[in-house]
């Protein structure tokens, strides 16, 4: 495993380490780099498992019941959702049920399930996290000798008796989770484990493709992208209107119901213009971690609304760390311009219409373009590379479209223009990154990163850096493509445009097509060219801001940009 | 994996019934009275059935939760005559 020195990284000292709780213990127990995850650096995700754990678990966080103030006096326990921390231990826990009689009690801590099939019916990591609740109760002057594990699922109460061998590890699991929380090594990803296959964070810590990059051979499993998540809704008719409707959000134009979506299945908001919300709709956005985005009329990214953001601190600082690394800057910018330089040019030899004879002489001189990015000593001469292979490829870029004779100048582009876009095909450019920005945005402050502080391109007011650099591959592949694909398959026509004072932009029925042709292509399944699994857009882009954070947090070498063949 | 879901219920009291409806609202499209159409992971299947499990009467009402198979993969065979039957597809909402 590849770790980063650690020297500089801030640290807490033994004295400032909070105390652990018991659930964490067992998260600890059963993979050490979950445990770090979970409680140190906060994160958490749902998952099946986890959502029937809350649900089975419902009737014992009610509470109720009370532990005696003074344990010497003979009266049954009987005190449910228990809170107990000691200081000298380092543990907190909320224990499900306690009982038992005067200073005799017992700790039961409700799973769902069923019990297992191993020895003594229970699993280490639910002894270990049932012993630091005896260990609490004992610190509290009970005696406790044994607790009970009770399975929801098949109703049955196993005894785990307190000996010395599990008093034993138990302290040691608390020492060790101290240990790893006071250093800032993440601990590495377990190997090839059947536990990751239903682990709820394994989107996050990436066990396979981490290990897989950093040290071994075994093609990662496709556990991360088979993760459901929802589908974005997009309001963009200017009378748009949506508002909360129980379970889910309505959209009106003109006081008429035009569409519905349930909260559940909705995994962003996008609203261009004077489209507008409610602000219950809002709240519930905000409460479901639903971002929220803002367009103007005419497609310009104006921000986003997110609820009150992530917890994980660390990857933040990593992010901003490396940011003022110029070695570290160069040699990501490197790799993202190159691979952009590399993706466009496999779109133009895949989709080349124009001309055999031009082809050849475009893909060599684009692989020295390519060259020239991997090499370039500085950002400066990096984006005399970038500009060099983009003028090439916008040069070319009309030798991918079909040429139909709409009239009226059709899809005549004879090079790049913006700010605005003076062209149809400029005015398509322009909104598709638009909506790749948004994208990207979106991922990476869902993954805990500052989407404003980039390491290619400068931060300057408004502007999400961090968003355009880790666009840069993607331009090629999301949204040039997108751009072909309306036009050449005649989605957008001429007719979808509108043409004021030299500037032309998307009428609202052209960019309701184009919407749906770029969701089309970001739910695209492709193969990934390192992990060899199918992964679609949408799922890629959250893989690779992963990634990006993996490699900011030292556990990968070198960050891989994404490029197809 | 999401799978195709039906749910039918029978639901006596009126104030009950229309909190069922509310919140299979969020879960699936209203298909008929009483009928909705679900596309549901496991996660939010487990959602919808404890909440429902949690409105209902236990004695008096009656919940169907019928699973029609893997949603990208499953033709389901309706007969549906009159109005035409579509099974609910993954699609984004753009307005």
């Amino acid at each position: 495993m590849v770790v980063a020195e650690p020297k500089d990284m801030e640290m807490l000292t033994g004295a400032m380490i909070p105390p652990i709780p018991a659930r964490m213990l067992n998260e600890f127990v059963y993979c050490p780099r979950l445990g770090y995850l979970m409680w140190v650096q906060g994160e958490f995700e749902h998952s099946a498992d986890t959502v029937e754990g809350g649900i089975k678990h419902r009737r014992v966080d009610k509470g109720g019941g009370s532990l005696p103030e003074d344990p010497g006096e003979e009266e049954i326990v009987h005190a449910r959702s228990v809170s107990l921390g000691s200081e000298t231990l380092g543990v907190t826990g909320k224990i499900d049920l306690v009982e038992g009689e005067g200073n005799r009690v017992t700790p039961v801590d409700y799973k769902r399930g069923k019990r297992p099939h191993v020895e003594g019916g229970v699993y280490d990591p639910e002894k270990v996290q049932l012993c630091a609740y005896g260990l609490l109760l004992k610190e509290h002057g009970f005696e406790c000798v044994e607790g009970f594990i009770y399975f929801v699922g098949s109703k049955e109460r196993v005894p785990v008796p307190f000996d010395g061998a599990l008093v034993s590890r138990t302290m040691a699991a608390i020492e060790e989770f101290r240990k790893v929380a006071a250093g800032d090594r993440i601990p590495p990803p377990l190997d090839g484990s059947p536990k990751c296959v239903r682990c709820s964070l394994v989107g996050i810590c990436l066990p396979d493709e981490v290990g897989f990059l950093s040290r071994r051979g075994v093609e990662p499993r496709p556990i991360f992208p088979s993760i459901e998540r929802g589908l974005p809704m997009y309001v963009q008719s200017p009378r748009g209107y949506v508002r909360k409707d129980g379970e889910r959000m309505v959209v009106e134009v003109a006081k008429e119901q035009v569409a519905a979506a349930a909260y559940g299945d909705v995994s962003q908001v996008a609203l261009f213009g004077p489209a507008s919300m409610t602000t219950p709709a809002l709240h519930e956005c905000l409460r479901r971690e639903i971002p929220v985005t803002w367009f103007s009329y005419g497609g310009w990214f104006m921000g986003h609304t997110f609820g009150s953001g992530h917890r994980n601190v660390t990857t933040r600082t990593a992010q901003y760390r490396a940011s003022f690394d110029d070695g570290k800057c160069l040699d990501l910018s490197r790799r993202l311009v190159a691979g952009k330089i590399a993706n466009c040019r496999t779109l133009l030899r895949r989709n080349w219409k124009g001309g055999p004879d031009a082809l050849p002489s475009l893909m060599t001189s684009m692989r020295g373009d390519v060259r020239r990015a991997v090499r370039a000593p500085s950002i400066e001469s990096l984006l005399g590379a970038e500009g060099g292979a983009a003028g090439r490829y916008f040069a070319n870029f009309s030798g991918m479209m079909n040429w139909k004779d709409e009239g009226e100048g059709g899809f005549d582009f004879n090079g790049r223009n913006r700010r605005p876009p003076r062209d149809p095909v400029n005015a398509l450019l322009s909104f598709a990154y638009a909506m790749l920005v948004r994208e990207w945005v979106v991922a990476l402050s869902g993954v805990g990163l500052d989407p404003y502080r980039g390491f290619y391109h400068q931060p300057r007011f408004g502007r999400p850096a961090l968003a355009l650099d880790m666009m840069e591959p993607f331009r090629p592949l999301v949204a040039d493509s997108t751009v072909l694909t309306a036009i050449n398959n005649g989605e957008v026509r001429a007719g979808d445009f509108v043409r004021t004072a030299g500037a032309c932009a998307l009428t609202e029925k052209g960019r309701r097509s184009f919407i749906a042709a770029f969701e089309r292509r970001m739910g695209l399944e492709v193969t990934h060219p390192i992990f060899k699994y199918r992964i679609s857009y949408r799922r890629l882009l959250e893989v690779e801001a992963r990634l990006l954070v993996r490699f900011l947090m030292g556990e990968l070498k070198r960050y891989p940009v994404f490029m197809t063949r | 994996m999401e799978r195709l879901f039906i749910v039918a219920y029978d639901i006596q009291d009126p104030k009950r019934w229309r909190r069922v409806f509310k919140t299979m609202h969020g879960y699936g499209k209203w298909l008929q009275l009483s009928v909705f159409q679900c596309r549901l992971s496991r996660m939010r299947y487990l959602q919808m059935e404890a909440l429902l499990g949690e409105f209902v009467n236990q004695k008096t009402d009656h919940v169907l939760i019928l699973d029609m198979g893997p949603a990208d993969s499953v033709k389901p065979r309706v007969q549906s005559i009159g109005r035409p039957f579509e099974p609910v597809e993954r699609i984004p909402v753009i307005v």
